[in-house]
């Protein structure tokens, strides 16, 4: 007898003892009641006629990740978003607004104030005017402000949707409400709705994978890429981009690849035991992860390296290998995106530029995380799209918020640096490629930016839109919990249709 | 506003026009079935419902005239839905005696077959009235587009050259407004099919006040919350883009003329932009992606496993869809033999990913009978211009991805005849730079991207600001 085959033995019997223990008497009372019980509660709910004809997918627990039928035929197969954690600033960015310099060191008037909240601004704070210079760009003829010299290049590639306003001006809420539709903790992401309704087009990869970078979480936690509601399976992956890319990924020393597969073999039929005894779903689901996370552990390092990549490539990025940056993480998103992953979201933190210190300064700590971020996601798009990728991929960039175009003065005093404070009414977020238009703007702000007077539109509005690129109805897409339908939007959401190529 | 008692009641016409309708159908049902001896127990019964349907119909010919006082509706219609529905009641009543005289024995099947035919042309009268004649047939005809009875416009050449109201303003209304507010139906007593009913206005009064838009109520309504109640076209109506409004209030700004020509009217520049835009041809319709228009029958399903075998993953794509995407992202071993597997499908086949497989020519003389494919990835595969050229049988392609190939110039140039090619992603490949301009001289309707971007290096994207030492 091998030592595999004994090892094997060992294990099963370990098992078998675990399930004699099992059978006491109490479970024999237990179990021929409940069986009872189950059996008319089950047969009573179906005649109930539990409606789920709106929800497309059935979730399969064995295969909770093979591609899935989206409504109808998608644009869209696969989406980067891009999440700027903190908010930058669309003063400094995209919305320019020469008015505002008029007014700079001004009070800001009583009537802008009255029955706003804000998170840090007291008492009447100084209009703050535009820190950088802004120029037209492209046929489309957008403003960019200097602070994006490489992105200026490219206006002629997306949409830009100027008047996004939210109702959440704290971080963690804000962040919630952008990615799951609701600012509290609980509801499913965007990426786990995406990949519970479309599955993933590479059984060997996650179908919804998360990098963050900027040296912090997004403040909502891992709960914006968590799955909620939905089947765990759904949450997303978070990959590092320096080091293994997921932790433990790697055979311990001493455990080659054979013995890895025939625990992983052991441990499966142990579990099918189980199944066959309980019939419990979410046991086929661990047993289809562990053979996923067998395949994972070839193909997830490949898919992970960028060392492999020519140099040209690394020059288009700005990207140094084996080191966290957001260039890396950008870069990750397109191989993973080439690979079939259907969902990438990055996080990037660093944008809160209040003011508070200089990293956080609007015309110091700002400036940097904007020459981190122009770059690379310029090279995004122009490499998605000669790879012929950009067709079918949706590439969203934004905050949680914007900024005001107030100066913050936290607690009614002056901050040490030049910053903003967190606003609600207005701020800028931009889409490209998937069946998004072209060199596009929806939407206007008044003279100073400081609230949407046309084409307004909410995170719910985003995510409607998201959705339909991708093939969703999202008044359509649901999942039943706790009794009623639940989809991403809850009972928002208008899809920006203007937008739409 | 405070509804009078006589529209009040007008208004539960809707309602209780379901009664009769119920009730004298069921009549008809008893009336029929009780002729058989197994049924014959219904028949005490059938008096009884026929005086009840008889009584509710009187009530909501009743009802109905009051709501048809309030003139909403198109006339002609509304005389024709009225009398029918008065002869339903008179023809019910009549049905109540006769049978109660047990009169009826003998023609019990006629009477009862006539009155259920006159209770179904009043219903669909009505049904015209609300939602509009084609509402029921509406559904059968998916393949035109929805918003229905538009007619079809001729592009306009030269928006300055046009008549602002009959061109630009018209147009509008059509689309968004006619509905509720032209022939067929006057909600609110309001017509804008017409310029001297534009004028004339509705039940609250004149819509337009020209050179003032934002006392003109056609635009506050449209402006206000679509939660506000006057708010206009109702919340679960299409609603009127930014644009349509921007140059609606343009034309009551400048006075709302009828018979001006647009160039004889002041513009903004963001109103000339946007009259700009109508000269383009009628707006594309916002095509599904990438799909013939032929709908076809079901693939062979053992056809679709024997691709899955294979790691390909195959799908259709979408719901209630047969077309099929294939993609060989997770394939694993496969070769120029295999491709055989994909002619089963060929006719539902659409989409196919093949990139990054070891593929060569030979594979695309399979490739070259999935004519169906208006999305194709080569990229990265072994094809050169001799299998390339194969490919000018797929007459329904419109993306060609042929990324990382052997390609050149020539090999492109044998696709000239794909009048349907939209994109064309030639990056990595051995077409020469000097025979670029002839390729796109080729492709007039097409993209070709020959990729190969690079960012410049800026002093700035390595520099990082610091702080000025001394802030405070």
């Amino acid at each position: 007898m091998t030592q595999k085959e004994l090892r094997n033995q060992q294990l099963l019997q370990e098992a078998n003892e675990r399930t004699a223990q099992f059978f006491t008497r109490r479970h024999f009372l237990k179990e021929s009641a409940m069986g009872f019980g189950a059996l008319a509660l089950g047969s009573l709910i179906g005649g109930c006629g539990f409606d789920t004809a709106g929800s497309v997918s059935t979730f399969d627990p064995a295969h909770p990740l093979a591609p899935k039928l989206p409504m109808f035929p998608g644009k869209a197969k696969s989406v980067i978003y891009l999440h700027m954690a903190g908010a930058p600033s669309q003063l400094e960015l995209f919305d320019f607004k020469p008015d505002l310099m008029k007014l700079n060191g001004q009070d800001c008037p009583q009537s802008l104030l009255e029955g706003k909240r804000f998170a840090f601004i007291r008492g009447v704070p100084k209009m703050l005017g535009p820190q950088a210079s802004f120029k037209q760009y492209g046929q489309s003829r957008a403003w960019i402000s200097e602070l994006l010299p490489h992105f200026s290049t490219i206006v002629d590639e997306v949409s830009f949707l100027k008047a996004v306003t939210t109702d959440q001006f704290n971080h963690a809420p804000a962040q919630l409400l952008m990615h799951s539709g609701s600012p509290r903790l609980g509801r499913p992401s965007l990426g786990s709705w995406v990949t519970y309704g479309l599955g993933s087009e590479n059984q060997n990869l996650p179908g919804f994978v998360v990098l963050t970078s900027g040296g912090k979480f997004p403040d909502a936690g891992k709960s914006v890429w968590g799955s909620g509601f939905l089947p765990s399976v759904y949450q997303g992956v978070q990959c590092r981009s320096e080091g293994d890319p997921v932790l433990f990924i790697k055979d311990p020393q001493g455990m080659d690849r054979d013995l890895r597969k025939a625990s992983i073999d052991a441990i499966n039929a142990v579990n099918e035991q189980e199944y066959s005894e309980y019939h419990d779903p979410e046991i086929l689901s661990r047993i289809s992860q562990y053979e996923m996370a067998y395949r994972m552990q070839i193909s997830v390092p490949g898919v992970m390296n960028i060392n492999d990549e020519p140099d040209y490539i690394h020059e288009m990025y700005g990207t140094e290998p084996n080191k966290a940056s957001l260039a890396n993480n950008i870069l990750l998103a397109r191989k993973l995106v080439e690979k079939g992953v259907r969902f990438v979201q990055l996080f990037d933190w660093g944008w809160d530029s209040h003011g508070s210190d200089a990293n956080l300064a609007i015309d110091i700590g700002f400036i940097n995380k904007c020459r981190q971020v122009d770059k690379p996601m310029t090279a995004l798009i122009l490499d998605l799209k000669q790879r012929g990728l950009l067709e079918d991929t949706l590439v969203v960039w934004g905050g949680e918020f914007g900024r005001t175009p107030m100066q913050e003065n936290r607690e009614g005093k002056q901050n040490p640096f030049k910053g903003r404070d967190h606003h609600v009414d207005a701020f800028t977020i931009w889409m490209a490629g998937g069946g998004i238009k072209k060199g596009f703007c929806h939407g206007e702000t008044d003279e100073i930016g400081y609230s949407a007077i046309s084409g307004k539109v909410t995170p719910y509005d985003i995510q409607a839109t998201i959705l339909n690129q991708l093939g969703f109805d999202h008044e359509k897409f649901t999942y039943q919990f706790q009794g009623r339908p639940y989809r991403l939007t809850d009972v928002h959401g208008k899809l920006i249709d203007e937008i739409i190529a | 506003m405070v509804l009078s008692i006589t529209e009040f009641i007008g208004h539960l016409h809707p309602v209780l026009v379901h009664l009769p309708i119920g009730i004298l159908l069921l009549a008809c049902l008893f009336l029929l079935l009780s002729q058989k001896q197994k049924f014959a127990y219904l028949r005490p019964v059938i008096s009884m419902i026929l005086l009840l349907g008889f009584l509710c119909a009187i009530a909501t010919c009743v009802t109905g005239y009051l709501l048809s006082l309030a003139g909403e509706y198109e006339e002609g219609l509304v005389s024709l839905h009225q009398w029918s529905g008065i002869s339903v009641a008179f023809f019910s009543g009549l049905t109540y005696l006769l049978h109660r005289k047990n009169r009826l024995v003998k023609w019990q099947m006629t009477v009862a077959v006539l009155l259920a035919i006159l209770i179904l042309t009043t219903g669909h009268l009505g049904g015209s009235l609300t939602h509009g004649s084609d509402y029921l047939s509406k559904p059968l005809h998916f393949h035109e587009d929805t918003t229905g009875t538009a007619k079809i416009r001729k592009p306009i050449a030269d928006i300055q050259q046009a008549w602002v109201y009959a061109d630009v303003v018209a147009p509008i209304l059509e689309k968004k407004c006619y509905s509720c507010h032209s022939a067929t139906k006057q909600k609110g007593k309001l017509r804008l099919d017409q310029a001297d009913l534009i004028i004339k206005g509705g039940k609250d009064g004149e819509v337009i006040v020209p050179g003032k838009s934002t006392e003109s109520i056609l635009i506050k309504r449209i402006l206000s919350s679509r939660e506000e109640e006057h708010h206009m076209p109702p919340k679960e109506k299409p609603q009127l883009s930014e644009q349509e409004t921007v140059l609606l209030q343009w034309w009551i700004d400048q006075g709302a003329d009828f018979l001006k020509k647009v160039k004889d009217i002041p513009q903004t520049e963001k109103v000339k932009s946007l009259l700009t835009d109508l000269q383009k041809a009628p707006v594309e319709k916002k095509s599904s992606p990438m799909l013939p228009l032929q709908p076809v029958e079901e693939a062979n399903p053992t056809a679709i496993q024997l691709l899955k075998d294979k790691g390909i993953v195959v799908i259709p794509v979408a719901q209630n869809s047969h077309f099929l995407a294939a993609n060989f992202v997770a394939a694993t071993d496969f070769h120029d033999a295999d491709i055989r597997l994909l002619l089963p499908i060929k006719n539902q086949l659409v989409w196919l990913k093949i990139g990054s497989t070891p593929i060569t020519d030979s594979a695309m003389i399979a490739l070259s009978q999935c004519t169906q494919l208006t999305e194709l990835q080569l990229d990265h595969t072994f094809i050169t211009d001799k299998g390339l050229a194969l490919l000018k049988s797929l007459e329904n392609l419109q993306s060609l991805n042929l990324v990382g190939t052997k390609i050149t110039s020539a090999g492109v140039l044998s696709l000239t005849s794909l009048k349907n090619l939209r994109n064309l992603y030639l990056f990595q490949t051995q077409i020469d730079k000097k025979d670029w301009n002839s390729l796109l001289k080729a492709f007039p309707k097409a993209t070709l991207d020959s990729g190969g971007y690079s960012i410049p290096y800026i002093k700035t994207d390595t520099q990082v600001v610091k702080a000025p030492k001394t802030v405070y």
